[in-house]
């Protein structure tokens, strides 16, 4: 990448970012400089995307799992999964027990595949080819040339054989059309569940091994480690999670937990009470909005317990909890604050080591749900009796805490609709991490490529989602980095690719 | 033109999110394509995903010929510019795409290296698009009109490759109608 750069610092500019390609402001990082060629600032900007609420008015609300599932081409699961609960809550209907197993097995399922290819595919180049490798090397066939054709080839097998498991209980893996009101759309057949359970001990397996993996090659190098702890990528923040009655991490159901940046409980709520808890913070350089704890309060982009900043995704789902609900993740969850100094681990790299923690709790969990019994049960549907009003659905996203929250009339027709996704409960810790990584790496500095790429790695970290737009043509667009005087004049354009 | 051989293997892929208003112009170019070819018996499959990179693989496998039809910002013209990329030209350099995902050049790289039968021609068309934020079903005005367009250049394609029965003992030379 930067190629045709110039590369030292001038005074009073304004270096942009540009990482989303196709799309003209998908992400983007605004970085000025001073007079002294010191970071002034550094912003990360998101766009929204508009008309929702209008969109979804006057729809039948049992059409919003479909609906929603497609808003979003990164985690249709997710938005399908948190609809289907806001309509359980709707309707006031409680699904029997083996259609809440089907939906957690579908549920365990896209989490551990979604994981294991950030891990592989978006996270691991940075730790496993390496934070200032060049851009060329620093993707999935870094990482392969690195771990070897082989683990490469069990990587994607793995991916389809769990995608299988959402096929084979859910319909369709791309966008899921099993969930109902009360229930899904159809019983697991005990044939399929011999499938299903050999799946997901494979799934236990490579999860187990993966966790090798990271350990290799990320915790075996000092200076990864290093990296890890070190001051650039660090805040203190409150943390969210869903927990289960003994506060274990659960991506499907429970309490939201939040803890203070000390550890200490502030909060606990179940999804109706969510706006009790979650206010909604609007800035003039962004479209985003950025979520507070209601109770602190928003005093601006700062750490500590006074700021009413949280964040969500693995790292704070680890840190809002008391430990794993499975053997093997409890393990590796131990060592994991163990080794990165106890609890609350404030560093924003150590999400994609809790990532892998996840992935190992989340294999687990396919393989205790595959082997259950009651799996197969054929009764996997309440039907609704109650005409309905309100409904709230919360789930742990992979990238964190997403809750859906319908209106409607008796008739079941949306009224209102609000969407609360997981990344704008990063929004904020995201913003202070992108400037403070500036800050830290960029100030007097040559503007270089590894050095972009850091500041790049202080957001990838969260693995924030853009709403849409995943697939892009022509393939990728360079990244462009605008530096602009104070006064707004474009002194130069550098594109890396 | 048409190889007397039995016709390739062949897929068109509409990218896009049809909620996203000219987001999802892939995807109707594709319903239009798939519309057009019903009339023609040919064994083309016509797919429609939300999907780009790694799951994209999934898609391709297995096939030897691809036609992929997305939305593009580009600029290089108003929405409902049409774009035939060359494949060089659509498959460059070798990075990440978004945070979700890899491009597709590094999938198809990816999939070379794993062995992954993947398709040895691939041509892609692209629609510039206008609002690609606003969630709404169906693409503006302009860019709805470039539809029989692309789906024309596609049915081209696909006839160039000999994967259309022979022309004449079909209707599948009736290009323009809706």
């Amino acid at each position: 990448m930067t190629q045709q750069t110039e590369h030292a610092p001038r005074a009073g500019r304004k270096i942009s970012i540009d990482p989303i390609t196709r799309l003209e402001g998908h992400g983007k990082i605004e970085i000025f400089l001073n007079d002294r060629g010191d970071v002034d600032r550094a912003y990360l900007q998101i766009p929204e995307l508009r008309g929702f609420e209008e969109f979804a008015k006057g729809r039948l609300a049992e059409d919003m799992p479909q609906i929603t599932s497609r808003i979003c081409g990164v985690c249709p699961t997710a938005h399908h999964m948190a609809a289907t609960k806001a309509l359980d809550d709707l309707y006031k209907v409680t699904p029997p027990p083996a259609a809440r197993r089907i939906r957690e097995l579908i549920y365990a399922s896209f989490v551990a595949e979604d994981h294991a290819l950030h891990f592989y595919v978006l996270g691991g180049p940075d730790f496993v080819v390496g934070p200032t490798a060049p851009a060329a090397e620093r993707n999935i066939l870094g990482v392969i040339a690195k771990v070897g054709v082989e683990v490469g080839t069990r990587v994607i097998a793995m991916r389809r054989r769990i995608r299988s498991i959402i096929e084979l209980a859910g319909g369709k893996a791309i966008h899921p059309v099993f969930g109902l009101p009360g229930g899904v759309a159809k019983r697991i057949r005990p044939e399929a569940q011999a499938e299903i359970r050999a799946i997901a001990a494979d799934a236990v397996d490579f999860a187990t091994f993966t966790l090798q993996v990271f350990d290799d090659l990320v915790l075996k190098n000092p200076e990864y480690v290093q990296l890890i702890l070190s001051d650039a990528f660090t805040h203190r923040t409150h943390y969210m999670g869903m927990v289960d009655a003994q506060r274990r991490v659960n991506f499907y159901d429970g309490q939201v937990r939040v803890v203070s940046p000390e550890g200490t409980e502030v909060a606990s709520f179940g999804a109706p009470q969510y706006r009790d808890h979650i206010a909604e913070h609007v800035e003039p350089w962004s479209y985003q909005k950025f979520c507070y704890l209601k109770q602190v309060g928003w005093k601006g982009f700062a750490d500590g317990a006074e700021s009413g900043i949280y964040s969500v995704a693995p790292l704070a789902r680890l840190n809002a909890a008391d430990g794993m609900a499975t053997p093997l993740a409890q393990q590796a969850y131990q060592r994991y604050f163990a080794t990165l100094g106890g609890k609350p681990v404030h560093h924003t790299l150590a999400n994609h080591w809790a990532r892998v923690v996840e992935l190992l709790y989340a294999a687990e969990r396919m393989k205790e749900l595959a082997d259950d019994p009651e799996l197969c049960d054929p009764n996997v549907r309440t039907l609704p009796t109650q005409a309905p009003t309100e409904g709230v659905g919360i789930v742990e996203a992979p990238r964190g805490t997403l809750i859906h929250h319908y209106q409607t009339d008796e008739r079941g027709v949306v009224q209102k609709a609000n969407l609360i996704v997981a990344t704008q409960g990063n929004a904020a810790r995201i913003a202070m991490s992108v400037d403070k990584a500036a800050k830290s790496l960029l100030s007097g500095k040559e503007v270089s490529e590894g050095l972009l790429n850091m500041i790049e790695m202080a957001f990838r970290a969260y693995d924030p989602c853009f709403g849409c737009a995943t697939h892009a043509l022509p393939g990728e667009m360079p990244l462009e980095v605008r530096l602009r005087s104070l006064d707004g004049t474009v002194l130069k354009t550098v594109r890396r690719g | 033109m048409t190889p007397a051989s039995a016709p390739p293997r062949t897929v068109v892929v509409g990218l896009g999110n049809p909620l996203l208003t000219d987001d999802g112009v892939g995807i109707y170019a594709a319903r239009l394509l798939a519309e057009r070819l019903a009339g023609a018996g040919a064994g083309v499959t016509v797919a429609e995903s939300s999907w780009g990179g790694m799951r994209f693989l999934d898609l391709l496998a297995g096939f030897e010929k691809a036609i992929i039809i997305d939305a593009i910002q580009w600029r290089h013209g108003p929405p409902g510019t049409v774009y035939r990329l060359p494949p060089d030209e659509a498959v460059p350099t070798v990075r990440a795409v978004s945070f979700h995902d890899i491009s597709l050049g590094t999938a198809l790289a990816l999939g070379k290296k794993l062995g992954i039968p993947l398709p040895t021609e691939l041509v892609f068309l692209a629609v510039e698009a206008g609002d690609v934020l606003t969630v709404a079903e169906g693409c503006s005005p302009e860019v709805a009109r470039a539809l029989p367009e692309v789906a024309g250049l596609a049915m081209d394609q696909l006839a160039a490759w000999g994967a259309l029965p022979e022309a004449g003992c079909t209707n599948s030379g009736s290009p323009g109608t809706l």
